[in-house]
């Protein structure tokens, strides 16, 4: 009580100025760049955590989480010595890095002895536990003070609320955590619970501020304190800030690590903040809710002292791996002198297990490296014969593309086109009768145009009337589970609807749900649609809805040229996009194309082969020298993931020419279908261990409502390569590696590569860094095991209970088994077929880019005119830019 | 002769495929049998079901064979436990695969069902109180299997404690009974002659143990917990416990009706089974999780399933129970589809012509007393022509007054015939299939059917006075109450699944 009336008159003190708002949301917005925003999982596209803190080197943002949240982005020693005895990691990196590094640090300490040390210590292997709770190593550690070894540069600060414990020992940031879960699942519930909080209308902190006084979850005193508590967020945030006796310098770091506690709570609140101009202080309210409960909690315990507690334990582990892994007699460490014990020390704390694991990391990188590149070159060059094909397809760079066009390049006279699934249309997009539309394009870009789909009128009508009287379904079921008395009545009534559809989901799931779906289309019967691809002149709120004239022809252009199509145009011309298929997995959105913002990748195909067939865009292109014979004709269809087929979504009137293109690539699907599912579904874990009909068990995966693994996604992708197919024709890249045509001799102004880098580039970065954090840190990053996920809010997914809102892959999506990872967490290497001159353009004039390579999120190699690799080292980056050296981990 | 005799065959062919199958379920476990047994193993579990269908089929004598029962409630039970297990050990076969407990998932699924169907063919007290132990006992340690996770062995803790306390409130129970009439069997137990000797306070307290026995899995308040906090468990363990053995309550009570005959024990079980009504309904209002929901909604049904034993309506209550573990199991089961995919078109056009609605309410109103005037006589048929009118009358509004254009209303109208239809044919099987189950209802007083009423009609008034009051201090309170009530404890929950990063430092052995 006291503590609240102190606060009032502190806070009147401080009058709410501008500048003191300025000020508060400039921190706040420096501090938000350590979470990242999360959008709903319905439209999963993925992310990287690690966005806003690129501008630092990978293994400083490494070590600063491990000291302030204790999580591990390296992969664990299991991890590492699993790869090794696959034969994934070359050791002969491991040396290499180690004889590097021993080159490059000097120490006070024999070199064969630090050596001996390191070798033994990069076995990966835990001390032994009796050396560590040995007696003598006690008496050893008791004589040695503290180790000064001057790392305290970085400022890392804990909420104050971790370090008490209540009464019955549970650790207050515990309870405060479940607090702060509730609020925020409650106030962005998207229209699951039939009852809103109340107030919310009237934003986070108000509705906050309005409730807290009542919350029975809190104890009387705890909600006495909050009583009469700020009414506006950016003044409660003040005030509790300093309640807690944060000084102005601490305040971002302690708003860091608030934020830090969960991040998918605070990312998604991140998100809406951008999303609308109502809840743009979003974060703000966020902060000002959990600091202020943080108060109410832990100022019964005020002041509170502030004990350091004294590291003796980690300087025991260091000394035992002196004494294990250095093989040092402990008569020998008694004889030295204080310095020399404190340069062991020191030494032993700095090739500590964090930078062991880096060391293997880049080992197994440079091995994935080095084999991609044989393989590559093996290839080369061999592929002499040049058939003028019969149709070219084009495929989105995700990486399942590939096993696929492989297997469809050896059916045929077919030639495989590699391009961001999106192709390059800025576009949102609305389905048949939607008023929602989807912005379909990577998740870092703004749309520009809507495209609509559209029927004729009294189609339209009797089209959404029968769509709607199948949700009527869903909305009376709604209904009366939220109504006390129907609910009562609502197992008997739709119960044995539900065990039927039980019943045949879990003893002929591939019939069931391909009934349920056939059952669901013959009601629907969607009406022929067309687009609106022409621009309309009715103003509407919002973007426009179509193209003019000539952004047709521009982005037809700009698209074809991304390609490398502007001649000799094959008779078809196949556009693909791409979507999975999965019952019963919330996760299905991710397993959609990332290029298309999480959605089926098939309206952007339909959109631009339709803009590549209307005569006056083709009448254009003539004039910029892009001649598109009348012969050919462009079609739209959809590689669906999960079963390895072309579905057709758009087919006009063909000639004959293409026809028999048409009839040839339907002859031979069935048999590129059985092919690549097989090799595919070989991946997968199984019960069977032969397989008969591979195309009819990957339906099954695609069907069965129990199916965890629908299909492996991205998982293991590795690699990102853009250049012609010719240089990965022909190789199996496993499905590891996202291709992008590209000819450098087309680009001279080196436009296409940067735009090249900078979409589809980011977008591979992105799945990439989110595969490796939901590898390697599954409990932060991933979403763990989906067995024990419950959806919240509708928005994502939280863990048993109660959890932070989940933000990565889920646990099945990278492991084979709890014991087995399936996925190598290895940084995107980014394979460009330039020569150096381009490649050293790009640097210097993307310095977002730049900054990715020198800071290791991805990786960076060339191919040259000859064929020659290079590997462009993070640490040469800098000089061959002859750029001031800066410091890179900060 | 014959009948029984085929009874008695068909008792040991179950018995045995029980056991094979119990069998299966332990060879499993042994880590030189492939993980592709799994295929094998579901076929047998499929045995003891279809065994229990040709015996549901065939009873026609109510009888007894030795200490089992063999009447078709008992076989009805056995076959709905059984099948509800078999149909999740076949989810957990993709659903759960790469688990580090697998096999014990599919041992524990097995013995558990398989004890709880024991439990329910059980005539001999001992051997119900053993069975229904053992099936306690499966349920925590599948609760319990993923351990190393803190809030499972947390959340194991609390359910184990008070499934103890349940199952020694039933012990203690059948003890008194046995002390009591001198008999072991159910039947004779409870016969008149030895009902007779019953004191009343002796009556009273044997009641009172066994409705603590059979409140606390049925997750009533305020034995609620653990069911709150065992959302957890994986989905298809949370499907098990919501299906097939929250509901245990009315099945004991429909074998115990000849002892509760409208005292003190079925009051306290129909005020306690109330009030879980409304909180559970709360719950699921008020709750955003999906499976959080299901909780909530859980937790009332099953007060409702009491309140239906409490007033004497027996089939009703089994017909509940079942119906309701098939949805349960369903919407468990299918959870990973809560997600939808961009928003659902907007709603449909509210402004419906008022009169489409008012038909509905009258149409409720009519067919509700239509109901009611088929069996006035019988206390529980006031409540059920409640329920049913006023569900008609929402439905109405949502299928056919709602409906957009003739082909919206004609679809509504469609739905509405025949998920009545469907509602009054399958009503009709069990009551043909249970009409020879003995059981003995005595009419509860006027007086407290119309309390029951007046409580799920003041839920009801609630929810519309909270519509129009949304700015009240009582709905915040009320709110926040029911958030809290739905709620685990901060002990149990974890903001990050912090053992995944154990699994990936330590290994474990396969």
């Amino acid at each position: 009580m006291s503590g609240t009336s102190v606060l009032m008159k502190e806070s009147s003190k401080t009058k709410d100025s501008q500048s003191d708002f300025q000020e508060m949301s400039a921190i706040i917005a420096a501090a938000s760049q350590v979470i990242a925003p999360l959008w709903p999982i319905s439209t999963f596209a993925a992310r990287s955590p690690w966005l806003g803190l690129e501008k630092q080197s990978f293994a400083g943002v490494a070590s600063w989480l491990k000291e302030t949240r204790d999580v591990d982005i390296y992969p664990s020693a299991l991890m590492i010595l699993a790869a090794k005895r696959k034969g994934e990691i070359d050791e002969k990196f491991v040396q290499r890095a180690l004889q590097q590094w021993l080159d490059s640090n000097s120490f006070p300490i024999p070199r064969d002895e630090a050596e001996r040390f390191c070798q033994a210590a990069l076995k990966l292997e835990p001390l032994p536990t009796e050396l560590l709770s040995s007696s003598k190593l006690e008496q050893l550690v008791a004589h040695l003070h503290e180790l000064n070894s001057g790392s305290g540069g970085k400022f890392t600060m804990q909420p104050l609320s971790s370090s008490i414990e209540n009464q019955s020992h549970e650790r207050l940031i515990n309870i405060l955590d479940h607090h702060i879960i509730k609020w925020c699942k409650l106030y962005l519930d998207d229209s699951q619970a039939g009852w809103t909080m109340p107030n919310r209308e009237k934003g986070f902190y108000r509705a906050w501020q309005r409730l807290i006084q009542y919350d029975p979850a809190l104890s009387k005193n705890q909600r006495q304190s909050l009583k009469g508590w700020p009414e506006k967020p950016q003044t409660a945030l003040k005030a509790a800030l300093l309640a807690l006796e944060i000084s102005e310098s601490e305040i971002q770091p302690y708003l860091e690590g608030h934020l830090l506690s969960l991040p998918g709570w605070a990312g998604m609140m991140l998100w809406r903040s951008q999303q609308s101009s109502a809840e743009q202080e979003l974060l703000t309210e966020y902060l000002a809710v959990r600091i202020s409960m943080e108060w109410a909690l832990i100022h019964p315990y005020m002041p509170l002292t502030n004990e350091r507690v004294a590291y003796k334990a980690s300087i025991a582990s260091l000394l035992a791996s002196w004494l294990h892994w250095g093989e040092l007699p402990m008569e020998e460490w008694l004889q030295m002198s204080d310095a020399q014990q404190q340069a062991y020390l020191s030494f032993a704390s700095i090739f500590d297990d964090q930078l062991r694991r880096k060391i293997w990391l880049e080992a197994w990188e440079q091995t994935h490296e080095e084999r991609l590149r044989q393989k590559m070159i093996s290839s080369q060059y061999k592929t002499g014969h040049k058939k003028t094909p019969l149709a070219q397809l084009a495929f989105c760079i995700d990486a399942r593309s590939e096993p696929f066009r492989r297997q469809l390049e050896k059916e045929g006279p077919f030639e495989t086109i590699g391009i961001a699934g999106f192709f390059g249309l800025p576009i949102a997009t609305s389905g048949l009768g939607h008023t929602h539309s989807h912005p379909s394009l990577p998740i870092m870009l703004k749309p520009q145009h809507k495209i609509r789909e559209l029927a004729e009128e009294h189609e339209l009508q009797l089209y959404q009337h029968r769509k709607q009287a199948v949700h009527s379904l869903s909305y009376t079921f709604k209904t009366m589970k939220q109504n006390v008395l129907a609910s009562l009545l609502l197992p008997e009534l739709s119960g044995p609807w539900l065990s039927l559809q039980m019943a045949a989901r879990s003893f002929v799931p591939r019939r069931a749900g391909r009934f349920l779906r056939n059952l669901r289309e013959g009601w629907l019967r969607k009406p022929n649609t067309e687009l609106s691809l022409h621009h309309d002149d009715k103003r509407e709120v919002g973007l426009p809805v179509g193209f003019a004239d000539q952004e047709k022809v521009n982005y037809a252009r700009q698209t074809l040229k991304m390609m490398g199509l502007t001649k000799n145009f094959a008779p078809l011309v196949v556009i693909c996009g791409h979507s999975s298929q999965s019952t019963n997995n919330p996760y299905a959105a991710a397993l959609d194309c990332g290029a298309c913002g999480g959605a089926a990748g098939g309206f952007n195909a339909r959109v631009f082969a339709a803009l590549c067939n209307l005569p006056e865009v083709r009448e254009n292109l003539t004039y910029e020298g892009i001649e598109i014979p009348d012969d050919t004709v462009f079609v739209a269809a959809e590689h669906r993931t999960t079963v390895d087929d072309l579905e057709w979504i758009y087919v006009p009137k063909l000639t004959e020419a293409a026809q028999e293109a048409f009839a040839r690539i339907e002859a031979i699907m069935p048999d590129v279908s059985h092919k690549a599912n097989a090799a595919r579904l070989a991946q997968l874990p199984q019960l069977q261990s032969q397989l008969k009909k591979p195309s009819a068990e990957a339906k099954r995966f695609a069907e069965d409502w129990s199916e965890i693994r629908p299909e492996w996604g991205l998982a293991r992708n590795a690699a990102f390569i853009i250049g012609k197919r010719e240089l990965t024709e022909g190789c199996d890249l496993e499905g590891r590696a996202f291709l992008h045509n590209y000819d450098w001799q087309e680009d001279a102004d080196g436009a296409l590569l940067a735009s090249i880098i900078a979409g589809p580039g980011t977008v591979a970065q992105w799945i990439n860094l989110q595969y490796y954090a939901s590898t390697v840190a599954p409990h932060y990053y991933g979403s763990g095991s989906k067995a024990t996920q419950t959806v919240t809010a509708g928005l994502g997914v939280m863990q048993g209970n109660a959890s932070d809102l989940l933000t990565g892959l889920p646990w099945q999506s990278v492991m084979a088994t709890d014991f087995e990872a399936y996925h190598s967490p290895l940084r995107l290497l980014i394979v460009i077929q330039a020569p150096s001159e381009h490649i050293e353009r790009l640097l210097k004039t993307d310095s977002t880019f730049r900054q990715k390579v020198r800071n290791g999120w991805v990786r960076l190699a060339s191919v040259e005119r000859e064929g020659h690799w290079r590997n462009w080292q993070p640490y040469t980056i800098n000089e061959l830019l002859n750029e001031p050296y800066k410091e890179r981990s900060e | 002769m014959f009948v029984s005799l085929t009874m008695s065959s068909l008792m040991i062919i179950f018995l045995i495929m029980l056991i094979i199958s119990g069998l299966s379920g332990l060879v499993f476990l042994h880590p030189r049998v492939p993980i592709s047994f799994v295929r094998v193993h579901i076929w047998i579990v499929a045995l003891p079901p279809l065994i229990s269908v040709l015996a549901l089929t065939n009873t026609s004598a109510n009888g007894q064979i030795g200490p089992w029962y063999t009447d078709s409630l008992a076989w009805l039970m056995v076959f709905f436990v059984l099948a509800i297990g078999f149909i999740i050990q076949r989810f957990s076969v993709r659903y759960l695969l790469g688990d580090r407990a697998y096999r014990k998932y599919f041992t524990l699924f097995t013995l558990t069902t398989g004890a709880a169907s024991m439990a329910w063919l059980s005539a001999d007290l001992r051997l119900m109180v053993l069975f229904w132990g053992a099936t306690l006992t499966g349920l925590t340690l599948l609760i319990r299997l993923n351990h190393e996770w803190k809030v499972v062995s947390e959340a194991a803790k609390v359910s184990g404690r008070l499934f103890l306390l349940s199952w020694l409130s039933l012990v203690l129970a059948m003890v008194w009974l046995f002390q009591a009439s001198g008999q072991w069997q159910l039947s004779s137990a409870l016969s008149i002659e030895n009902l007779v000797l019953l004191g009343n306070w002796e009556r009273a307290g044997i009641n009172l143990l066994i409705v603590l026995a059979v409140i606390i899995p049925a997750a009533q308040w305020p034995f609620h917990r653990w069911l709150i906090e065992s959302v957890v468990a994986p989905t298809p363990v949370s499907a098990i416990m919501h299906a097939g053995l929250v509901n245990a309550g009315g099945i004991m009570l429909t074998r115990f009706s000849p002892l509760f005959n409208g005292d003190i024990a079925s009051i306290t079980l129909l005020i306690l089974a109330g009030i879980s009504v409304l909180i559970g309904s709360g719950i699921s209002l008020v709750q955003v999780d999906y499976k959080r929901q299901l909780v909530g909604s859980t937790i009332g049904q099953m007060g409702f399933m009491l309140i239906q034993c409490a007033l004497g309506a027996y089939i009703a209550a089994i017909i509940h129970l079942i119906l309701h573990g098939l949805f349960k199991a369903t919407l468990f089961l299918q959870s990973g589809s809560a997600v939808r995919r961009f928003e659902v078109s907007n709603r449909i056009n509210e402004r419906a012509s008022y009169l489409w609605i008012l038909a509905g309410r009258a149409l409720g109103i009519v067919a509700g007393v239509a109901f009611w005037l088929m069996a006035p006589g019988e206390g529980y048929q006031l409540i059920s022509a409640l329920i049913i009118g006023w569900s008609l009358s929402v439905s109405w509004t949502q299928l056919v007054a709602f409906g957009e254009g003739r082909i919206g209303r004609s679809v509504g109208f469609l739905f509405l015939g025949g998920a009545a239809l469907v509602y009054v044919m399958i009503h009709h099987l069990f009551y043909e299939l249970l009409q020879t189950t003995a059981f003995q209802s005595v009419q509860p007083p006027m007086a407290v059917v119309i309390i029951v009423a007046c409580l799920l009609l003041f839920g009801s008034a609630i929810g519309a006075w909270i519509a129009r009051n949304q700015s009240s201090v009582f709905f915040a309170v009320l709110y926040l109450w029911l958030v809290k009530l739905g709620e685990a404890k901060a002990k149990s929950v974890d903001s990050h699944p912090s053992y995944l990063e154990q699994y990936l430092q330590k290994g474990g052995n396969q």
